[in-house]
């Protein structure tokens, strides 16, 4: 809660600054140090934390996405954004919470998302294709595997934190 | 992509690969014999829709800042405007030009514009987060973007 406050006053802050030394050509020249000032310290309070997803017993071997808000603070735009997760049990009964985002250029991937490939990830913008596990077909656009989610579990729930590049085969 | 530094890089890198343009149109207005109320619900909803769409398929489509012009009955002045705008852009290549609106205005011109027109209904109930309405703008999303893949 402190943490927030702090965040609010620095902003208010800067703006009082910035208005104050006046107009747009001053924000312009100031907006980049700024940014660059106040990411590292923005960043850990409003990432990093883990956002509660979805009941584990919802959860099939068949990916199902599920999609959640969480509130972002990206330089200066504050939103709230949603974020959105492949999630199923793999063979070992393990979860595998994957990244939506294609690792080409970006577009939502979905599960059997191509008739040709109902066992796979299927991108529309490309056709880029992932295995279940998310690793990239190769001979498809994407180069690498999809993100995975680090996650935990607590009282029957999923809760995901960040996407992570699994570095995997090339 | 969008029209940021950040994409702008990433665009130049992969032209090739982004082969679609998306322009939303906006009226404006301050007129009080027009229904502003319902023209800032439209704009909103316009905004929901367009950052949907780039979301899902940033790799693909370009998403270029708002169309802005005052909401008027006499529209053929625009008409001219943004083809101009239009054909400027379509000498760097893209493939496939998509005018988003809620304006039912457009409609109306849809043979001389020079892009596909995706024109949509606004929903009538105001608050554009409640649940009710939330439901149905995702299925409006959904059918937006099969309607896009149509065209690839
Ligand atoms: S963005 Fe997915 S294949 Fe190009």
């Amino acid at each position: 809660m402190s943490e927030k406050k702090q965040q609010v006053s620095r902003r208010q802050f800067l703006n009082y600054t910035l208005t104050g030394v006046g107009g747009f050509m001053a924000a312009g020249m100031l907006a980049p140090m700024v940014r660059f000032a106040i990411d590292p310290v923005l960043q850990p309070a409003a990432q990093g934390n883990y956002q509660a997803v979805a009941q584990l017993d919802e959860i099939t071997n068949e990916p199902q996405r599920f999609d959640w808000t969480m509130d972002q603070v990206d330089g200066w735009y504050e939103s709230t954004v949603t974020k959105s997760a492949w999630v199923y049990r793999n063979d070992n009964d393990e979860i595998i919470a994957l990244s939506p985002v294609c690792k080409h250029l970006g577009c939502f991937v979905s599960w059997a998302g191509s008739e040709d490939y109902p066992d796979q990830f299927f991108c529309p913008c490309h056709d880029g294709r992932y295995f279940k596990d998310g690793e990239n077909v190769p001979g498809t656009p994407p180069a690498a595997p999809l993100d995975e989610y680090e996650f935990k579990t607590e009282e029957g729930t999923l809760y995901l934190g960040k996407a992570k590049p699994k570095g995997g085969v090339i | 992509m969008r029209w940021q530094e950040e994409d702008i890089d990433l665009y130049i890198g992969a032209k090739e690969y982004v082969d679609t343009l998306l322009i939303p149109l906006m009226p404006l207005s301050m007129d009080d014999k027009f229904d502003i109320n319902k023209l800032t619900v439209q704009g909103e909803l316009l905004t929901i829709f367009a950052n949907e769409i780039e979301k899902q398929f940033k790799g693909r489509i370009f998403l270029m800042p708002t169309y802005n012009y005052m909401f008027n009955e006499e529209s053929s002045l625009e008409l001219t405007r943004l083809n101009n705008w239009v054909d400027k852009i379509e000498a760097n290549p893209f493939k496939h030009i998509f005018l988003l609106t809620l304006d039912h205005q457009w409609k109306k011109h849809e043979r001389d514009l020079a892009g596909n027109l995706l024109w949509f209904p606004a929903i009538q109930s105001g608050n554009v987060s409640s649940k009710e309405s939330q439901v149905i703008i995702k299925d409006q999303i959904n059918q937006l973007s099969e309607l896009i893949r149509s065209y690839w």
